[in-house]
């Protein structure tokens, strides 16, 4: 061997190539995560984008429908919501509930009227909504701005319309774009989600103290665990149909709160047991072990000092698993987020829709200015879910612990 | 070397033999298993009330077993099994009757690392009180009196209802965990090299500490350092391989030992 045995600087120089290949490695390795960011900020950017648009508007007080007299005021407004385009179940539903029909006398006033060239005494609808007369996407509508405004006719005014406004998170669903409101669909995703939790919350971190605390090693954990994370990979809509079997059909709940619930909530129950453990392993054995040595119970220690100091973990994990359920629109199109659902739910027997149903159904709708409704409604479903991702990034924070 | 087969024929060398009626805890012929694994051989020892005795011996050879099956610990492990008796003021806390918690209810254990709950100082302490059903300002007192006799008192007077345990210093964090265990004044403490993991100023408080404690307490100690063992223990255990070699007054282990293990250990030799 012929070694030098004093070294020499260049014995410790470094090998271009090496630390070549090592910046190369570290750039391509920050890619993904700049991908990730670019497109997600292109996401929301593009939605942000839709969700705002350039309208030419007229309050139209246009003569409507006349119907003979004789007639009843509910009748006649019947008929003018068929007229209008729904159907007779939806009409009928709609006119059940007293505040709605208050509101739509509103929109659509009946009028005796005298003379007209239909006969002597007829009852007229005069509609009082904003008609849209013309829609334009941002861009368009700010490079013809000008333009537009010269032309408008009379009664007609140019508006810049932000369909996320105060009204849109109040408003009902609307066959009409420009009224269709997500309020009933934030309603009926709290009573989904509250429900659900009240579910899985206790199920799930029950299920993880089991396997954590009692059963540790045994063979029933174990065969436990494997079917836990299977449950976790199992696709929504198998849940959708497990729900639609056993909660809709079987149990008779109906399309209703309850139903989709307790299918939301077995959808979350495995996220919640495997973050939840998770909790529950990151508190150091030592920890039990001191518990035990000044005289604890297993049920002592578990629940004055195991518990406690995982419940920070175990609550980001039900949060995390909240914002899941939140976005899940499958199932539930299953189980029955009915289509059109005029009223927020008022117990857990009720018709309802969540925010991703209801943007699902805005999607698909053809009248084209429902792509900015529906963009309007993602907006609110994503600043819903940075709330709650927020929320567990700050519990995170707070309580981080070094053991 | 010595072989395994050899020690286990082997009679522990006694020096000055703890009289019975001294013993606060006797243990008699114990084995130990961990699984198919044996642990302890037949260990035969006493320890006298209101002493500091030590435990010194190479690792592995079982001292931390021998200390946990004081208290029970050992039952947490899975697969444990333990033959011979451990007459604690004359009741044997093996016998199937004896509930292991309510064994360890009156004896305190201190560990190797600090352990404090994430909890205030005052929740520490207080913890195994609240499992005796102490409450309101009793509990107060009692909270108090084992912080000034853990030495701890001073320090966090006034921030221990509010500070968390685990803001501590590592040997205020020690002294924390030795204030939460003589706070339900159990008579036997252990401790478990419970210096292991601290500086050597944060030592010699632990030790000032332990020598104070002896006046109520009797002390248990399984120590790396012979040093320690040296400076606070009253009686020594030497102990290899599973087997207790020799035990005896600590200045006479330490300077004439008889066995030639014992010998071989405290001059350095092996270990």
């Amino acid at each position: 061997m012929n070694r030098t045995l004093t070294p020499s600087p260049e014995s410790f120089a470094q090998d271009p190539w090496k630390a070549r290949i090592d910046r190369v490695f570290a750039r391509a390795l920050v890619l993904p995560l700049l991908l990730a960011l670019g497109l997600l900020a292109l996401l929301l950017g593009d939605t942000l984008y839709r969700s705002v648009s350039v309208q030419v508007v007229r309050a139209d007080m246009g003569p409507g429908h006349t119907y003979p007299f004789g007639l009843s005021a509910e009748a006649i407004l019947r008929q003018e919501l068929l007229a209008q385009g729904y159907t007779e179940e939806e009409a009928d539903f709609m006119l059940q509930d007293p505040k709605e029909r208050s509101a739509l006398f509103l929109q659509n006033r009946v009028e005796l009227m005298w003379n007209t060239h239909e006969g002597p005494f007829r009852y007229v609808v005069t509609n009082v909504y904003d008609k849209r007369v013309a829609d334009f996407s941002l861009a368009e509508g700010l490079r013809r701005w000008n333009e537009l405004k010269a032309n408008l006719q009379e009664g007609e005014r140019l508006v810049l319309n932000p369909w996320l406004d105060q009204t849109f998170l109040t408003r009902p669903p609307s066959r009409s774009p420009l009224t269709a409101g997500i309020g009933v669909a934030v309603w009926g995703t709290v009573w989904v989600l509250s429900l659900a939790l009240l579910l899985a919350i206790p199920v799930g971190v029950g299920t993880a103290i089991l396997l954590e605390e009692y059963l540790r090693e045994g063979r029933l954990s174990r065969l436990l665990e494997v079917n836990l994370r299977n449950l976790a990979g199992v696709p929504s809509i198998v849940y959708g149909l497990l729900g639609l079997a056993l909660f809709v059909r079987g149990m008779g709940l109906g399309p209703s709160v309850l139903a989709a619930a307790l299918t939301l909530g077995l959808l979350g129950i495995p996220v919640i047991v495997v973050t939840a453990r998770e909790a529950l392993r990151a508190v150091p054995e030592s920890m039990r072990l001191a518990a035990f040595a000044l005289g604890a119970t297993r049920r002592q220690v578990v629940f004055r000092v195991v518990v406690p100091a995982a419940l920070p973990g175990m609550v980001t994990g039900v949060i995390l698993s909240a914002a899941r359920l939140i976005g899940e629109a499958a199932p539930l199109l299953l189980v029955g987020a009915a289509a059109y659902v005029p009223f927020a739910p008022t117990g857990p027997l009720s018709q309802y829709t969540v925010i991703p149903v209801q943007i699902y159904l805005w999607i698909s709708q053809n009248q084209p200015e429902f792509a900015r409704v529906a963009a309007a409604g993602i907006l609110v479903m994503l600043l819903l879910l940075s709330v709650l991702y927020l929320l567990a990034l700050y519990l995170r924070n707070r309580f981080r612990r070094e053991w | 070397m010595v072989s395994l087969e050899q020690l286990k024929e082997h009679q522990t060398v006694r020096t000055e033999p703890v009289p019975e009626s001294q013993a606060l805890v006797d243990v008699r012929h114990l084995n130990l298993w961990y699984g198919p694994k044996q642990a302890l051989y037949g260990i035969s020892v006493r320890f006298p009330k209101n002493q500091v005795t030590a435990i010194i011996g190479p690792s592995g050879c079982g001292k931390s077993t021998l200390l946990r099956s004081l208290n029970r610990m050992n039952d947490l492990v899975p697969g444990v099994r333990v033959e011979g008796e451990v007459l604690y003021e004359g009741v044997n806390i093996y016998d199937p009757r004896v509930d292991p918690v309510a064994v360890r209810r009156h004896i305190g254990m201190v560990f190797q690392k600090p352990n404090p709950f994430p909890k205030t100082i005052f929740e520490n302490v207080a913890f195994g009180l609240r499992l005796m059903g102490v409450k309101g300002s009793e509990l107060e007192d009692r909270v108090v009196e084992a912080l000034k006799r853990a030495a701890l008192w001073e320090e966090v007077k006034d921030r221990f209802k509010k500070e968390s345990g685990l803001r501590l210093s590592g040997g205020q964090q020690q002294r924390l965990c030795i204030a939460r265990a003589i706070a339900v004044e159990p008579p036997l403490l252990l401790m478990d090299e419970p210096t292991s993991a601290l500086d050597p100023i944060a030592t010699q408080a632990i030790e000032d500490l332990i020598l104070e404690l002896k006046k109520r307490y009797t002390v248990v100690i399984v120590t790396h350092n012979m040093q320690q063992a040296a400076r606070v223990s009253d009686r020594t255990l030497f102990m290899h391989l599973g087997v207790l070699v020799e035990e005896g007054p600590t200045e006479v282990l330490f300077t004439k030992p008889k066995h030639p293990y014992t010998e071989a250990y405290i001059t350095g030799r092996f270990g």
